[in-house]
This record gives structure tokens, sequence and C-alpha cells, in this order.
């Protein structure tokens, strides 16, 4: 299981690096345009301790990673993911993976996200995108109990909730600054949520 | 006393709020100050790690208090509490107080030794000056006025009113007592508020002249009240500014200082080489050893400071550096762990320098030689090597000094009658030790570079000549002192006489002016050719005003009476910062925004300046010219600038940019003179950085492409044409300049005489112009003359 969260991290700073760009062009019509090369640096250095250290859990990978974004991106996904990655790895420790128990993880990881940024839904931020998908996972852990199952529902979920993101008037971070402004853009958080859960729906499972 | 953590985006933002507020407080009782700010130097972004780390290092048992800009900043920070031990998270606090406002508030009341509570509520309050003053905030509720107390009416005379450093002076005094103190405006009914608070007093809006009610009580009330009473007539700590910067030209009376030649001969006397450590052995106590050596240090630099009015903030600065409590603190905790205090001290040092050399700016540069300068010190100190000093040491005929640089101190204390002069291997004119050593009239010559250097051998230099000898022929070298020597005598005797050459021409020959003291300093002076306005007001951090420019200016006219002053604008950018108009950084400075470039985008300061070259000019004769020219649109903006000319305002511009002189014809339409920067048109035209030793030589005044320009502007200008480059000050090609017909010559006040003597000797007719404009290279201009 190991190696396929490695290759969750390593695909998903694959595809943010490909992304970079339409990240902070999306982040420079509400933000700082900052989000796509804060997102490429901070996974680019979490692949550079892949590729250095080899780890014996999934909670301690994942805490790695955590603290690595932390000190990497810069902007505010900084502290964000990065607390979401270590509540995730802290949620993770001693237990045996199964869908349930990945679930309570990226529950964990979410409710650290929440507690960090203090975020509500319909704020047009990036917990718009994993509200939804934490709840469709959950249901189809329910349902099938089938991982690939799950995290497939949870990334078309994300997508969704990314979607709805567009006609939201922003109310937390730099896109609070516009008000109605913000208003027909989509959230660069909720975006960059959306793409690491289609990441793990392909390398997780 | 708690400590401070400044967490923002930017690093420049952090550590220039820092700088901000650090001014405020003496650096004995600052608080400590960590910064966590921007990813690195250059990329904007938090990191939760390295504000954990800030935490932990300005944390201490009273608390810390935690300063954010915004956004991930606060996500950062609050992440970074659950990284540090939770002790340290538990006294550790974020503010939501402004980060500027706040931080200058957080730093004086801190100082106080005021709790945390107290220091953050003082943060949280920084905007309340600001919105009381613009009026756009809520009013700040009057403090409980002290009923039954003691009461005292001071009126405030400082000449900027009660503004944030005495303010700061006066909150520091009063939360140093037992007692309750507030104060109100009685001039404008603002207060009664704390006076122990920076924020409300800033509130009062205390302008020179206004009446202020001190009231107080609790058990040192009559104490507190008698304090602010003396505090009040001192200013409140406010000096009176200097009027003029430190006057680096005034030798002391009964210094023991140099010949004043640019020549020296005697036995070489090496020193600062790097202190010997080897032989140290720790020991239990190397917290307790540095302290010792610190304190013994400390006293040094203050007899220097006080013994030197003039260089005192140069030994000023080194005591800042040296008694850095955030530096001295960690340096302890180092100690503390066992490790000897040479090899830290040595090392903090290294790299406080390589910081200093890491910095864009060549001025800031040369402050790694103070730091360097307090290392060793200190190490001498530790190592008991202090005795040792060859600076110490008697020879039997004056020596000369060869040193990897000279610093201030050593510039400062150097015995002229033991020291013939002073060998530099780095190159550089503007380090501190130079500038005191010139003043000084002590014979020095910079960048010889790692030349070996026997100790003891005789050694020989010339820094007219730009020679440096081993084993010279002494005979020819006592030969050319005497010369020089001599030389200077009847130029001295005969420096009011007019420079009227063999062959009838008379060449004006005035003063570049950097302090006032060159004006008064200088003999025979037909004027100033060029005021170095950027010098004059050179190390103060605020731009000075019009009245006080005007001032300056008359100062400098009333020590030339009658003869005209050539005012240059501000001449920022290259090598030469202004404290307050800061630039941006540039890859290339000296192809940045220089001289008038500067001032396009923001003419204000340039405005103020012209302001007050119009109202000097109507007292007396002045001239305005402005530097780094290129392109006629150019001159047509600045002469918009300077609107109507008053009568007699002569108005020219510097020619230092190739392209100036090549097309100087098509600039002058509207100009009374153009006067040629020799330094700077040399440089562009060698494609030669002249403080980089390994092509410095190339930056030959006297090649012959650089002549040929001003042979070009003298044919082609139309106006008279002055030369104000260093070129001016050398006897021997003011020579050659007047022969090209030059008209004006300025050059630095010693060299004045000697320009004069040398071209009354001269016969402009036998200068044969046309060879030396064809010459292969300067070697040969110079064998023509």
């Amino acid at each position: 299981m190991i190696d396929k969260f490695t290759d969750w991290l390593r695909d998903s700073a694959k595809v943010l690096h490909e992304n970079a760009a339409y990240l902070t062009e999306l982040d420079s019509a509400i933000g700082d345009a900052d989000h796509g090369a804060n997102m490429d640096r901070g996974f680019a250095a979490v692949v550079a301790v892949l590729d250095e250290t080899s780890f014996d859990s999934v909670d301690e990978l994942l805490k790695k990673a955590g603290m690595t974004l932390v000190s990497k991106v810069g902007g505010a996904s900084g502290p964000l993911y990065g607390t979401f990655f270590l509540r995730f790895g802290t949620a993770l420790a001693g237990l045996s993976l199964t869908p349930e128990s990945i679930g309570t993880g990226l529950r964990a990881g979410v409710d650290g996200v929440l507690a960090r940024g203090k975020a509500e839904l319909g704020d047009k931020t990036m917990y718009d995108a994993w509200a939804p998908a934490l709840d469709a996972y959950d249901a189809a852990v329910a349902g099938s109990g089938d991982l690939g199952a799950a995290l497939k529902a949870a990334a078309e979920a994300s997508a969704k909730g990314r979607d709805a993101t567009v006609p939201l008037e922003a109310r937390k971070g730099r896109a609070s600054y516009l008000g109605e402004r913000s208003v027909g853009h989509q959230d660069p958080g909720a975006t960059s949520t959306t793409l690491l859960l289609e990441s793990a729906a392909r390398t997780l499972a | 006393m708690i400590g401070i953590v400044v967490v923002s985006h930017s690093h420049a933002l952090a550590t220039a709020a820092v700088g901000l507020a650090a001014e405020m407080v003496a650096a004995d009782n600052r608080p400590v100050i960590a910064v966590a700010a921007g990813l690195d130097e250059k990329t904007f972004g938090t990191d939760a790690v390295a504000v954990s780390e800030a935490i932990a290092a300005a944390d201490s048992a009273d608390g810390v208090l935690v300063l954010v800009d915004l956004g991930s900043a606060v996500l950062s920070a609050e992440l970074a509490l659950e990284f540090v031990d939770p002790e340290v998270a538990a006294r550790a606090r974020l503010t939501s107080a402004p980060l500027v406002e706040g931080l200058v508030a957080a730093v004086v009341t801190a100082s106080t030794g005021a709790s945390l509570d107290a220091v953050a509520a003082e943060a949280e309050r920084g905007l309340l000056g600001k919105q009381e003053h613009l009026g756009s905030g809520p009013t700040p509720e009057p403090a409980a006025a002290v009923e039954s107390g003691q009461g005292i009416e001071v009126v405030v005379s400082n000449k900027h009113g009660l503004h944030a450093r005495p303010a700061a002076r006066l909150v520091g005094l009063v939360n140093g007592y037992d007692a309750r103190v507030t104060v109100t405006n009685l001039d404008t009914g603002h207060g009664p508020v704390d006076a122990g608070s920076l924020s409300m007093v800033a509130t009062l809006n205390a302008i020179r002249g206004n009446l202020l009610r001190f009231a107080a009580d609790g058990p040192e009330a009559d104490e507190a009240l008698a304090a602010i009473n003396d505090l009040a007539t001192e200013n409140f700590g406010d000096d009176e500014p200097a009027r003029f910067p430190a006057r680096l030209g005034a030798p002391v009376e009964g210094d023991n200082g140099g010949s004043g030649l640019d020549v020296a001969f005697g036995p070489a006397v090496l020193a600062g080489d790097p202190v010997d450590i080897s032989r140290y052995v720790a020991g239990d106590n190397e917290s307790a050893r540095l302290a010792a050596a610190v304190e013994t240090v400390a006293d040094e630099l203050r007899r220097l400071r006080d013994a030197s009015p003039d260089l005192g903030g140069i030994f000023e600065a080194q005591l800042a550096l040296l008694t850095d409590p955030q530096q001295l603190k960690e340096i302890r905790e180092v100690l503390d762990r066992g490790a000897s205090a040479v090899n830290v001290w040595q090392l903090v040092f290294d790299r406080l320098a390589e910081r200093f050399e890491a910095l864009h700016d060549a001025y800031q540069r040369e402050r790694a030689q103070d730091v360097r300068a307090v290392r060793d010190r200190v190490l001498r100190h530790l190592t008991g090597t202090t005795e040792d000093s060859p600076i110490q040491v008697e020879t039997e005929q004056p020596a000369i000094l060869v040193v990897p640089e000279l610093d201030a101190a050593t510039a400062a204390t150097l015995d002229g009658r033991r020291f013939a002069g002073v060998a530099i291997r780095a190159a550089g004119t503007t380090g501190h030790g130079v500038i005191v050593g010139r003043s000084r009239g002590i014979p020095l010559i910079t960048g010889i570079g790692d030349v070996a250097v026997p100790a003891g051998a005789v050694i020989a230099f010339d820094a007219r000549k730009g020679s440096f000898e081993i084993e010279p022929d002494v005979a020819r070298v006592r030969a050319t002192i005497a010369e020089r020597e001599a030389e200077q005598e009847r130029a001295a005797a005969e420096a009011q006489l007019p420079a009227t050459t063999i062959d009838g021409r008379t060449v004006a020959v005035l003063v570049n002016i950097g302090t006032v003291q060159d004006a008064l300093s200088v003999r025979g002076a037909d004027g100033s050719g060029l005021v170095r306005t950027e010098l004059l007001f050179g190390e103060r951090r605020t731009a000075p005003t019009v009245a006080e420019q005007v001032e300056a200016f008359r100062a400098i006219a009333a020590a030339l009476p009658g003869k005209p002053i050539t005012i240059r604008t501000w001449d920022v950018g290259g090598d030469k910062p202004l404290p307050f108009l800061p630039l941006d950084e540039e890859a290339n400075p000296f192809l940045g925004e220089r001289g008038l470039r500067a001032f396009r985008r923001r003419p204000e300061l340039l405005r103020d300046q012209l302001e007050a070259v119009r109202q000097i000019a109507a007292e007396m004769p002045v001239h305005v010219m402005f530097p780094m020219v290129t392109t006629a649109d150019e001159v047509a903006w600045a002469l918009d600038e300077l609107g109507p000319r008053p009568d007699g305002l002569k108005v020219g511009i510097m020619i230092e940019v190739p392209a100036a002189a090549l097309r100087v014809a098509t600039l002058t339409a509207d100009l009374d003179f153009v006067s040629i920067g020799t330094n700077d048109l040399t440089q562009y035209v060698t494609a030669t950085d002249r403080t980089n030793p390994a092509v410095a030589a190339l930056a030959d005044g006297l090649d012959p492409a650089v002549l040929q320009l001003v042979d070009h502007v003298v044919r082609n200008a139309g106006v008279p044409v002055g030369v104000c480059g260093d070129l001016a000050s050398n006897p021997q090609a003011a020579v050659i300049l007047a022969a090209l017909g030059v008209h004006e010559l300025s050059a630095i006040a010693p060299q004045v005489p000697l320009v004069k003597a040398r071209l009354r000797e001269a016969d402009l007719r036998l200068i044969d112009t046309a060879a030396v404009l064809a010459a292969r290279d300067g070697d040969q201009v110079r064998a023509l003359l």
C-alpha cells in the first residue's frame, strides 16, 4: 500500500506541474496569481523527499509530505494542504488500511483544513470540493465497499463541487477582497483539490 | 523582556519593518526580534516550520508576541504553535495588530519591560495615532484622568513635535516608574491619555509649541513627574539634528596626523592578519570570558567615540554590532552548550560579514569591514594578543602599515609620527577607514592586491602615480617627497594667485564640495564647480526640507564669498544610495536609474531641491546642473521642472554618458554650461567597473578615447565647458584639459592650490594636443608631458 500512496503523491506532483499555469491563471483572476507555482513547488519538494527517503508506513509518509508542503508551498495552501496530510497521516497511524480507515483519515485531514481555514460550505474555497467528495466516498464505501469505486465517486463529486464554486462570491482568503467581482470565476483551491482526488482515483485503488 | 516574532510573506518587508522599529529604542534594551518571512529572500510566502523556529528563538520566560501580515501568514503562525514546545506555545501570543504600526508599538513597549498583555494591547492599538490624525477611526477613549495626583505642564520644544522617537523616550521613562501617568494636550484638547502607551501618546498630535499637562498618582508619582520635566527640557531626548553631516575634513586639534602628501616610504609593518586562535583553550566559563571581552571592547569603542566627535557615528555603529542583544543571546546559548568562545564569535561575525558582502549596494558592502574590525577586537581580547598588535610596535623610523583593509579605529588612532603611510590591499575608496585616514592627512594607497610584502622590508608608494615598490631606490623616493613638499608649500603660499598659464590663458580652478568643511578648508578656489548634494545630506535618514537645503547652500556660499557655487541635483544610484530615496534593486545599477533618471518617476525630491536652488539664487551667485543626462528630452524635462529661472541662475548638465558627449551640440540650446564628469565618462567609454581591481587599470582617465570625447565636447558644446571629475584634481591632467580648451576645472580641496600652481608653470602652446589625441594609450599620453 505504501507504493500506491507513493504513486499517488508522485502522480499528483506530475498533474499539478502540468496544471500549474492553469491554476495560476485561475488564481490571477481572484487571488495573487501564485497557486499553480506554489503547489508545483510544494509537490516537487515532496517528490524530492520520496526520492531520498524510504518510509516504513503510510502514516509516516503522509506526515512527511504534510511537513514538506508546510515549508515549501508558501501561500495559504501550504498550511492547509500541509495540515490535511499531517492529520490524514496521524489518523492512519496504527490502523490497517481499509476503505473505511482511509475514509476516516480523509475526514480527519479535511477537519484539519476546516479548523485551520475556518471556511464554511459556499465560501468559495477548497472545502467546497472536499465536502461533497467525503460524502460521496462514504456513501460508496457503505454501498459497494470498494476503494476504487469510492475514490472515483469522490473525485466526481469533487469536480461537481469545484464547478459549483464558479457563481459563488468569495468569503475567505485574498479572493474575499474582491467581493462580488469574484463571482464567475472558478476557485483555484477547489480545482487543485479535485486534481488530487482524481489522481487518487487513478493510483490508490 | 518578551520576545517578538514578525511573520510576513516578504523577507524584505519584514526586515525593513524590523529596522524601522529597532530604530526606536537603544540597542542595549531592545527586545529579541526574530523574523520568519518569505520562502527565501526573494520568494514571497510563509513557512510554518520557519515560524516555529522563530518563535523558539525569540521565546523568553516572559512570553513572545507574534505579529503577522495576512493570509497564509496567519495560518502558518497558527500551525507553528502546534510545532513548538507546548510550554512555549502557551506563552506565545498571535496578535491581529497591524504589522508595521503594531511592531513599532510592541518594540517600544517591550523595551520598557512591559508584560506580554501590555505589549499585545499596545500593538493592537497601533493604528490609533493614524486614525486620530486622519479622523477616520474610532475616537480613542480618554484614560481615566488622574484626579488626586500631582501635575506639571510642559511645552513641546522639539522641532517636529512629539514624534515617534521622543514619544518612545517618554513612554519608556514613564513605564520605569511605579506610577500611573496621564497626559493631555491642552492646546488641542486631546486626552488625557495613558502616558505609558506609545499609541495613545501618538493620538495627542503634540506639535512644537503645544502645552502638555502630565498628571500622576501612585507611589513614585513625584519622581515620575520630575523625570518627565527633565526629559521635556532636553527636548524629549531629541538631539538638535546635526545641521550638516559628519565633518570628516576637520583634523582634530593636536592630532598626530600624516604629512598630507600622497607619497611615503618606510619599513613595512604587516597587520590585520587573521587573529591566531589556534592556541586558545576553551574553559568551562566561556560565556563569562566572552562577556568580559565584549565589555572591554565596548569600553574601547566608547572611548574612541567620545574622543572623536566627528567620527563618533562610525564607532557608535561598531558598538551596535558588538552589543546586538539578539546576537549575544544566540551566542550565549551556543556557549552554554559547551562551545568555544573564539570559534563561535568568529563564525558568527564571519557570517555577518558575508551577509554584508552579499549586499547589492557597494557602500553597504564595505560595512563588512566594520564587522571584521569588531570581530578581531574581541578575538584579540579573548586570545590575549592585544599587546602584540603590530600597530603598537615601536619602529626606528616611520613605517608603512600594510593591511588587508583599513578599519576606522586604526585610521583614527594611527600615530602619524610612527607611521609614514598606509598601504591597503583591498580596492575601494569609500571605506570608513580610508575616509578617516585621508581626512587626517595620512598618505595612503588602496588596491595593492596580494603582492607579497616581507615584514620589515622598506616599501614605498606614490598614490598619484599609482606605484607601489618593495626595496625602492630610497634616494629617489626622498627626492619625490621633497619635491611634493616644496610643491605643497609653494602652492599653498600662492594659492590665491590666478591660474594664468605662461601663454596667458586663465583657467578657473574651483573646488568639489561634499561637506561644508570642504568649503571652509579650501585655499584659492575660484568657487565650487560641484556641490555634491547627495553627500551633503547623505547621512540623513529623511529628506532635508527646502529650508534646510537653503541653509546648507548658504553656508557653503558664505565660505566662498562672492564666488559662484554649482549645485548638482541629487546624484543617486550606481554606488551612491540615499537613505531617503530607496531605489529598486537593479541588475546593472550603473546603467540604471541613476542621477536625473531616478526622478522621472518620482520628481518630488527633485522639485524640493530646485525650489531651494531658486531661493538661494535670489541671494547669491549660484549655478545648477543635472547629472546623468543622455537625451535632449531629459534636458527639456529638467528645465521644465526648474521652471522660470531667477536672474543670474546659470543652468547646465553633466556630461558623463558617451551619447551625451557625442551629441552635446543638440543638448545645449537652452543651457549656460556643461561639466564633464570624467570618472563616469571613463567608466562608460572603457566599459570598466573601476571598483573591480581585476579591470580597474583599464579605467584610465587619460585614455585618449576619453580625451577625444573631451575635445569633441569643447569643440561642439557652444557653451563653456568644465571638468569636475578626478582628472581635474590631477595637476598633470589639468594641463592637458586646459590645452584642450576646457574653461573650468573643479578639483578636490587639497588639490586646488596644486592644480593652480601647475597651470601657472605651464605653456599650453607647447602641449601637442594632436599627438595626445592620437596616442595609443594613457601611458603614451603621460609620456608626452
